[in-house]
């Protein structure tokens, strides 16, 4: 016999690092007695949170809420280490971060015996057989100076208008409304139905380069093209986001949002269940709040964004706005390369 | 090495603290990621260097970095130059309040400048207005977010770093100089191209230098000044590490700016040192 008598082979290390974890786990377990959870979550969510979801759910529960702030592949990540032991009990992450915490089985269902508002969702906001929800809608539109722009845009062929030649804002592809922009000028080009014409992206590079000349600049950053479209040196931000465009309206900005007559797309904004996470009750509870009418009423009216519960009415002028589905899977596969084909096909 | 000397000299271990510091701080990080460069599944390799520079976009993207990288430099020279004349001639109160006036602008962050400009060059803004006054321009036109732009943007920021050179070479040379051509008869163009500009040229040569890297390698000004429609190797090395998470192609073009500071930085102290040579 040429072999030793023990050997630490692979089976026997995980059965090892297993015991480790087991004894790991014990802080979470003194978590749960001092009846805490913790939300993952991304630092743009933290307001509304904090003032409105947290405190409603601490009164009501009696526990602390953990909101911890981050971005969506932070929390992905904070799972993937923690696998088997995990501290995080809620996540909200952006649809292709969930996708890929789906595939990894980082994820319980949400279902309408454990979150009874999910029953009430809109039709297209639950994926995956529940693996994740959304939880509110904010919706892109075109941002327009109302002293440049007197009359509404009421179609994305608006800003293909010669008339506002060096007057669009575009966000970059980095940005992933600037990745929504692809599919409505895909839709422009062919008449497809949007589901299909997100698959043509031939199509949508196509239309792209027709705007070209219209086109002041690609921002990565929202706060210079809200800048120079306030000082009306651009006209029309292509692709603003609700939740960015009308809060800076209400702040006394002179620009307006137009929802397109072709309808639109929502941004990311998915909640999940993490599987094996402490405290399943509690974050199941806190996922049914967020879903709830008052909540979602709340919430809606604090970041311009649409409920995802049926059953609370959408912002005045907005009940017949359609929200178009992305497939996320498809942009998650593609877009390093679209980021690469916009540089060559709309640089300067 | 000088007779009389010692072979080494201790003062030199005054550098060893920077010598350390930069070792850590910048030389491991930098040597990592050239080897990440090289790094491959399957052992170390070019392929990351040899698909890089086959896409002819990627050229154009290197091109855009020189080029903005010398007219910044050039520009810089030919309103740097003239100033650090001025300062070298000025004295007292008025020395004191050109310096204050070429090293202020630095304490003021470049996002606060780049939103600044924006105002300035906007096609309502000041400069379209002037040029319409003075009918170089018939109508305003767009600065914001072109080429032009990004230069006069960018010069901006690097002013100081060419006239600070150029003026700690010229205070040490002697003003009566050029009174002591003059009255051998020396006309004023000969005077400058023979006397003035060899003595400046150490000074001229490191701030083209340091103007040049600054130049090649910057990334918020880009962003800000002309966004992401005008790609350069800093701005696509960012892109790589943030957005794609591509740490192989980030790498490969952070090591492809690398080697071109370095070059110039190498041949313009090869220069100063030739030109020294020959004096």
């Amino acid at each position: 016999m040429t072999e030793p008598t023990f050997r630490l082979n692979r089976r026997s290390f995980v059965a090892g690092a297993g015991a480790l974890t087991a004894g790991l786990a014990a802080p979470s377990i003194l978590r749960a007695q001092a009846k805490e959870l913790v939300v993952g979550a991304a630092s743009s969510q933290k307001t509304w949170s904090e003032e409105i979801m947290i405190p409603a759910f601490e009164k009501k529960y009696g526990v602390k809420v953990i909101f911890e702030g981050t971005r969506s592949l932070v929390n992905l990540e904070k799972m993937q280490k923690n696998k088997g032991n995990q501290y995080l009990s809620v996540v909200q992450m952006d649809d292709p971060v969930m996708i890929i915490a789906v595939a990894e089985g980082l994820l319980d269902p949400i279902t309408a015996a454990r979150v009874p508002n999910s029953a009430n969702l809109k039709p297209g906001v639950t994926h995956m057989d529940g693996m994740w929800v959304n939880y509110l809608q904010p919706w892109v539109g075109i941002a327009y100076n109302k002293e440049k722009v007197p009359t509404a845009p009421t179609s994305w062929a608006d800003v293909f208008d010669p008339k506002y030649k060096g007057r669009i804002i575009l966000p970059s592809l980095q940005n992933t409304e600037g990745v929504l922009n692809l599919f409505l000028a895909s839709y422009l080009k062919t008449g497809k139905p949007m589901a299909e014409a997100q698959l043509d992206i031939n199509s949508a590079f196509a239309k792209m380069a027709e705007l070209k000349p219209n086109v002041l600049m690609s921002y990565t950053q929202e706060g210079q093209a809200y800048n120079l479209l306030e000082q009306g040196e651009a006209y029309m931000v292509m692709g603003a986001i609700s939740s960015v465009a009308l809060a800076r309206k209400s702040k006394g900005a002179p620009i307006e949002l137009a929802a397109p007559k072709e309808g639109t797309f929502s941004m990311p904004s998915g909640i999940a269940l993490v599987k094996g996470g402490p405290q399943p009750e509690l974050a199941a509870a806190y996922i049914d709040m967020l879903l709830s009418p008052e909540i979602q009423e709340k919430v809606t009216q604090a970041t311009f964004a649409l409920p995802t519960n049926g059953k609370v009415a959408p912002p005045a002028g907005l009940s017949n706005l359609t929200i178009h589905k992305v497939d996320w899977a498809n942009v998650s596969k593609s877009r390093a390369d679209w980021v690469s084909r916009w540089d060559r096909e709309l640089s300067l | 090495m000088k007779a009389g000397r010692p072979a080494f000299d201790p003062v030199l271990l005054l550098a060893a603290p920077a010598l350390a510091y930069m070792a850590v701080v910048f030389a491991l990080p930098v040597l990592v990621l050239i080897l990440r460069s090289f790094g491959t599944p399957t052992g170390p390799s070019i392929t990351a260097y040899v698909s890089f520079l086959s896409d002819g976009f990627n050229w154009r993207v290197i091109g855009n970095t020189l080029r903005i990288a010398a007219l910044t430099s050039l520009l810089c020279l030919a309103l740097g130059y003239p100033t650090a004349v001025a300062l070298a001639r000025s004295k007292g109160a008025v020395q004191a309040l050109l310096l204050v006036a070429i090293i202020l602008p630095l304490s003021v962050g470049v996002i606060v400048k780049a939103f600044a400009w924006q105002i300035v060059l906007r096609r309502d803004g000041v400069v379209a207005a002037f040029m319409v006054m003075t009918g170089i321009w018939d109508q305003p036109q767009l600065l914001l977010f072109t080429e032009s732009g990004l230069v006069i943007g960018a010069a901006n920021v690097f002013l100081p770093f060419m006239i600070l050179p150029i003026y700690s070479v010229l205070k040490l040379v002697d003003p009566n100089l050029q009174d002591a051509a003059a009255t051998l008869g020396a006309p004023p163009l000969y005077r400058f191209f023979k006397l003035a500009l060899p003595m400046a040229m150490p000074g001229i040569i490191s701030g083209t230098a340091i103007v040049f890297s600054l130049a090649a390698s910057m990334y918020v000004i880009p962003t800000l000044l002309i966004g992401d429609r005008f790609q350069t190797l800093a701005t696509l090395t960012a892109r790589a590490f943030l957005l794609m998470r591509n740490e192989q192609l980030g790498s490969t073009t952070a090591t492809v700016l690398l080697v071109l500071a370095v070059s110039i930085v190498m041949l313009s102290s090869w220069a100063v040192k030739a030109k020294g040579d020959s004096r």
